[in-house]
């Protein structure tokens, strides 16, 4: 573990440096408040310090405030070692945000024995910050594929859309199906269809740019989001998605599994100022497209073609299967 | 024989019975004390409060690293004056904290001689 020394006295700081080495610590050294201020404000900086008081350009105190005030990526334990002992003083030092507080000349076992404490501490707050962003992730992403959930993706794509009319470019938005799935669970089990939705997911991720966005929308269905993307891109790039899927059957837990893919394609520009939902139903109106011409396939959603109302009703009908 | 001012016992144990560190600590002493000492001195001749108690503060933690605890009093017997700005009570309390600093300065050379520094 990192600790820093800040204290302007020099036999102080090799004293205790030789201390806190000797119990294993990281020891960097500094010899004045505002050098200890911005050591303890750096990305991954010490997480425990141990502060003079008196110290020239920044008092410990005032470290303490400092840090509170700026750092904000993790939690710095600091303790305040000086020669003031009153009540006024430990009060004063708690206040600025220090976590303990030693006097000099300080007891080797007990100024060991609370940085035990510190680093307990630390430790409770990594495994707090560890717990909060497993439940982030758990609420964001897809509990089987690790890709974004729906809610995620849906917003994901109202805000890529927003920023492509800003900026006047295309965002391509492809509704994503696998073809018969559901007799794959029937002929080899949910464990199988689980296998090959995963083996989707790493190969819808593996077919975009780390910036675009993938998203599992429904049980067999993806979103994908193209950022920034001109037509031909998104129409060939939708096109090697159908291609990564159906080239080579996904492993499963039963075996190869040959299954292909149909997605409907919409390109942003195309369509003006539409609501994400509308868009949204327009991609699967074109995915539907897609699985009538025989599935394993793209089509594109334009907004010169209209479905008939039987078509519609059809399509309405294949989504509720699906 | 080292306990009049220095308790040698004390210091040995603060450093874990390392000599080689003791002896560093003996040689930073030594290098940095007189300059300190003619800081605080030249404070208490132009009775400036602030630069008493500074320099003060800072001989009393040397002082105190060294289990020179007598010596460690002196100096914060001058801080304190120096924070109450009793400017007429610096003379006589410097003073003091030099006759014991000449002390100090002779049993260091000791000490350094027993660490073989």
């Amino acid at each position: 573990m990192k600790i820093l020394i800040a204290d302007d006295e020099m036999m102080s700081r090799k004293l205790l440096q030789k201390t806190l080495e000797r119990a294993g610590y990281e020891v960097t050294v500094v010899e004045n408040g505002r050098q200890a201020a911005e050591q303890l404000c750096v990305p991954d900086g010490p997480r425990l310090a141990l502060l003079d008081w008196v110290m020239p350009e920044l008092d410990g105190p005032g470290v303490c405030r400092e840090v509170r005030k700026t750092n904000v990526q993790s939690y710095v334990y600091m303790v305040l070692l000086t020669s003031k002992e009153s009540k006024e003083d430990v009060v004063a030092g708690l206040e600025s945000g220090a976590d303990d507080y030693l006097t000099k000349p300080f007891d080797r076992e007990e100024l060991k024995a609370r940085l035990r404490t510190g680093l307990r501490i630390l430790s409770l707050e990594d495994r707090l910050i560890e717990a909060r962003e497993e439940m982030r992730f758990q609420a964001t992403h897809d509990g089987l594929t690790a890709l974004w959930n729906r809610g995620v993706i849906v917003d994901l794509l109202g805000r890529e859309l927003a920023r492509s009319r800003r900026e006047h470019v295309s965002t391509a938005i492809l509704m994503c199906d696998l073809d018969h799935f559901k007799s794959v669970n029937d002929t080899y089990g949910h464990v199988t269809g689980d296998d090959v939705l995963k083996e989707t997911a790493k190969r819808l991720l593996a077919s975009v740019r780390s910036y675009d966005f993938v998203g599992r929308y429904g049980g067999e269905e993806f979103l994908v989001v193209l950022n920034n993307c001109k037509p031909a891109f998104a129409f060939a790039r939708a096109q090697e998605i159908c291609k990564a899927i159906a080239q080579k059957p996904m492993p499963s837990s039963s075996g190869p599994v040959p299954i292909t893919m149909s997605l409907g394609l919409l390109l942003s520009q195309e369509w003006g100022l539409r609501p994400v939902e509308e868009l949204l139903h327009e991609a699967d109106v074109a995915l539907y497209a897609a699985k009538v011409a025989g599935r394993n396939c793209v089509k594109l959603a334009s907004p010169n073609v209209s479905l008939t109302a039987p078509e519609l009703q059809e399509h309405d009908h294949v989504r509720m299967r699906r | 024989m080292h306990n009049a001012i220095i308790n040698f016992t004390e210091l040995l144990a603060r450093v874990e019975n390392d000599r080689e560190l003791l002896r560093d600590l003996l040689l930073i002493f030594k290098g940095e004390f007189p300059g300190h000492l003619q800081a605080l001195r030249d404070a208490v001749d132009s009775l400036d409060g602030d630069r008493v108690t500074a320099e003060a503060h800072t001989l009393k933690g040397m002082l105190a690293n060294l289990a020179a605890t007598s010596a460690a009093d002196a100096a914060a017997r001058l801080e304190l004056l120096g924070q109450n700005r009793e400017t007429s009570k610096f003379q006589d309390a410097c003073s003091s904290f030099e006759n014991v600093s000449k002390d100090l300065l002779l049993q260091l050379d000791r000490c350094m001689a027993e660490v073989g520094g």
